[in-house]
């Protein structure tokens, strides 16, 4: 098929016209070029986007109770609701499979002081699976363990901020720090690549903040992580299932917004990925519609060709070439313009996208890179690309009548 | 070698049909060399190129070498033309960026003969020619009477039964023509068949045979004395 002779025909009919093959391969080359960088972009936005919340699991889950704002199941509306350590351990009874980590949140404000140095901070009291759900990293230390939990055991994991703040120059690791005046040991030092803000919060056993205060066991939020396995449909019928059982448990009225509320990221995830989804469908068609009109352009250079090429085409008809044999030659020589020209395109465009793609990173907007599969995916358009603008000329070709070899006009 | 039974042949020029061929009759022998000759209009190019493949008929007889051809369709004929003509063109009709040995090769790169095979092959046909030693020129390069020579060539390469040529002298000087005719007679005393069509008495008193056409049928067919080409070389 790729003898010797088609590449001869193809390299003396482009080295006829170097112009002409140039300019129009130039369009197809540009429009391969624009093709992948609109494709990079909307992956730079896709990235940025999961970079923000890359900071907590994916696959989180956030419940949250407030007041009722609906009489329902015989109570007045306003009546306050409030969750309980029972509501975890009910959670992971009802939800087996559908749990992966979960941990109630306390939250409370405090007044910390080391030495000299004080300062006013979040303190969110957790079960060490928070670890796991807020993806924290510990840098030094460990995190809360279950020991912690059951002695209630006054121990801190800090952020890296508070350690800055509050030891200066001095490592905070196994110091006592006082939370409004009661003395805490720092177990733990967490760092967040997400914001400084997230590290200047501060952990500490749920068990301890509920004995405390009061001893309650009151919770003010639970978070959780759901089968890691579950597609974003399994994934938002479960955040479902979860709003009806509580809705349930709390004689929560079904309209009642203010009641309870549960924060899926899969939510936010569907958003984020049909914006993205619509971007790129757009970008391809934009994309498309420029490679179409260098598609015309090679169609153009062919049918030109091939006129000039009348006659040299009823000889060799003449001389017993078969009507596919005059395709094949349009065609390879189509396929090879398009496809050169688009691979320096493309080249260009991968190359230019490897030198200065990772050094971007502007707020909702990092890395704009191309997949493999897109790689491939565009020389498959090119090579259709090819066929589709050689097609017509070769059609046009191949019904030369050899007669015109004959006549001598 | 060629039986032809009451061939007709008409264009369609708008409303009105031109009637070209009326009703022809010819057989052609395996060896002979036939001029067909006739003024402009006579019918003798359409005659070609039905005989070529290159046109049908609208009805009548056409058996090459046993085969009746009729029905062809655009990738038969192209095969038929390969396996059982040669032609050779006024105008001579090389392609231009191919050298002289593959421009004889070219039949039979569309026989799919292998490369190494097409070459020798081209090389003996271009010697039989006295053209060897221009095998790797371009056309360009090559005078009128060895540009024919070379078409010659590239027709016989294929080992056709028939060579057709269309005015194969009509673009040469006397001089050369009479090269090329003899080499012609040459080719022709090795046992090919040959149809040339001309309009130069001169050239086709140099054949075997000279049918005469006038208007769509044949007004003349007598086998002649040849006249040799070599004296006037």
């Amino acid at each position: 098929m790729f003898d010797r002779d088609i590449w001869q025909e193809i390299y003396h009919s482009i080295s006829n016209n170097k112009l002409r093959t140039f300019l129009t391969g130039f369009s197809v080359g540009w429009g391969i070029f624009i093709l992948v960088l609109l494709l990079a972009s909307v992956k730079g936005m896709q990235n940025g986007f999961t970079l923000q919340f890359s900071d907590d699991a994916t696959n989180s889950i956030f419940v949250r109770t407030g007041t009722t704002s609906l009489a329902y199941g015989g109570f007045e509306a306003g009546r306050r609701i409030q969750m309980t350590n029972d509501d975890v351990e009910y959670i992971k009874r009802s939800f087996p499979n559908d749990v992966e980590y979960i941990s109630p949140r306390v939250y409370q404000n405090t007044s910390a002081r080391y030495k000299s140095e004080t300062g006013s901070y979040n303190i969110q009291a957790v079960h060490p699976d928070h670890q796991a759900i807020e993806k924290t990293i510990v840098s030094k230390g460990r995190f809360i363990n279950t020991n912690d939990l059951m002695n209630a055991s006054k121990v801190a994991v800090i952020g890296r901020k508070v350690e800055e703040d509050l030891f200066k120059n001095e490592d905070a690791l196994g110091k006592f720090v006082e939370f409004n005046g009661l003395p805490f040991r720092v177990i733990g030092i967490f760092t967040d690549d997400g914001d400084d803000n997230a590290e200047r919060n501060i952990y500490a056993p749920t068990t301890t903040y509920q004995k405390m205060y009061g001893q309650t066991d009151h919770i003010d939020q639970i978070a959780l992580t759901y089968n890691p396995n579950y597609d974003l449909t399994e994934a938002l019928a479960f955040s479902d299932r979860l709003e009806n059982v509580f809705r349930r448990r709390f004689k929560i009225a079904p309209k009642d917004q203010s009641g309870i509320r549960i924060f899926n990221y899969a939510e936010v995830f569907e958003d984020i990925s049909n914006f993205t989804g619509g971007l790129d469908i757009a970008v391809i068609i934009v994309g498309l519609l420029i490679l179409l009109s260098g598609i015309v352009g090679i169609g153009n250079i062919m049918v030109f060709i091939i006129k000039e090429r009348t006659k040299e085409i009823g000889v060799r008809k003449a001389l017993g070439a078969e009507p596919w044999s005059i395709i094949k030659l349009v065609l390879f020589e189509s396929v090879f313009i398009t496809a050169l020209s688009g691979f320096i395109g493309l080249g260009i465009a991968t190359g230019l996208l490897a030198a200065i793609g990772p050094s971007i990173k502007t707020g909702a907007f990092a890395n704009p890179s191309v997949s493999m599969s897109m790689v491939v995916t565009a020389t498959i358009i090119l090579i259709v690309a090819g066929v589709l603008a050689g097609l017509i000329p070769a059609m046009k070709a191949a019904r030369v009548k050899p007669i015109v070899a004959l006549s001598d006009k | 070698m060629i039986q032809i039974k009451d061939l007709h042949k008409s264009y369609k020029m708008g409303k009105n049909s031109l009637h070209v061929l009326k009703g022809i009759n010819f057989n052609v022998e395996e060896g002979e060399l036939v001029a067909i000759m006739g003024s402009s209009g006579s019918g003798k190019s359409t005659l070609l190129n039905i005989l070529g493949m290159l046109d049908s008929s609208d009805s009548g007889e056409y058996i090459l070498d046993n085969v009746p051809i009729k029905d062809l369709n655009e990738t038969k004929a192209a095969r038929y033309r390969n396996k059982f003509l040669g032609f050779v063109f006024q105008s001579f009709n090389l392609i231009n960026y191919k050298s002289a040995a593959e421009n004889v090769a070219l039949p039979l790169y569309y026989q799919k003969v292998p490369r190494k095979e097409r070459q020798e092959k081209a090389l003996k046909y271009l010697e039989q020619v006295g053209l060897k030693e221009w095998a790797g020129h371009l056309p360009s390069e090559l005078s009128g009477g060895q540009k024919q020579r070379v078409a010659i060539a590239r027709a016989l390469a294929a080992e056709p039964k028939v060579l057709l040529a269309d005015e194969p002298t009509g673009a040469l000087d006397s001089k050369t023509s009479y090269e090329v005719m003899d080499l012609i007679q040459k080719i022709n005393d090795a046992g090919n068949t040959i149809l040339i069509v001309t309009h130069e008495p001169d050239i086709a008193d140099m054949c075997k045979r000279i049918v005469h056409l006038k208007d769509g049928v044949i007004i003349e067919d007598k086998k002649i004395e040849q006249i040799r080409a070599e004296q006037y070389v």
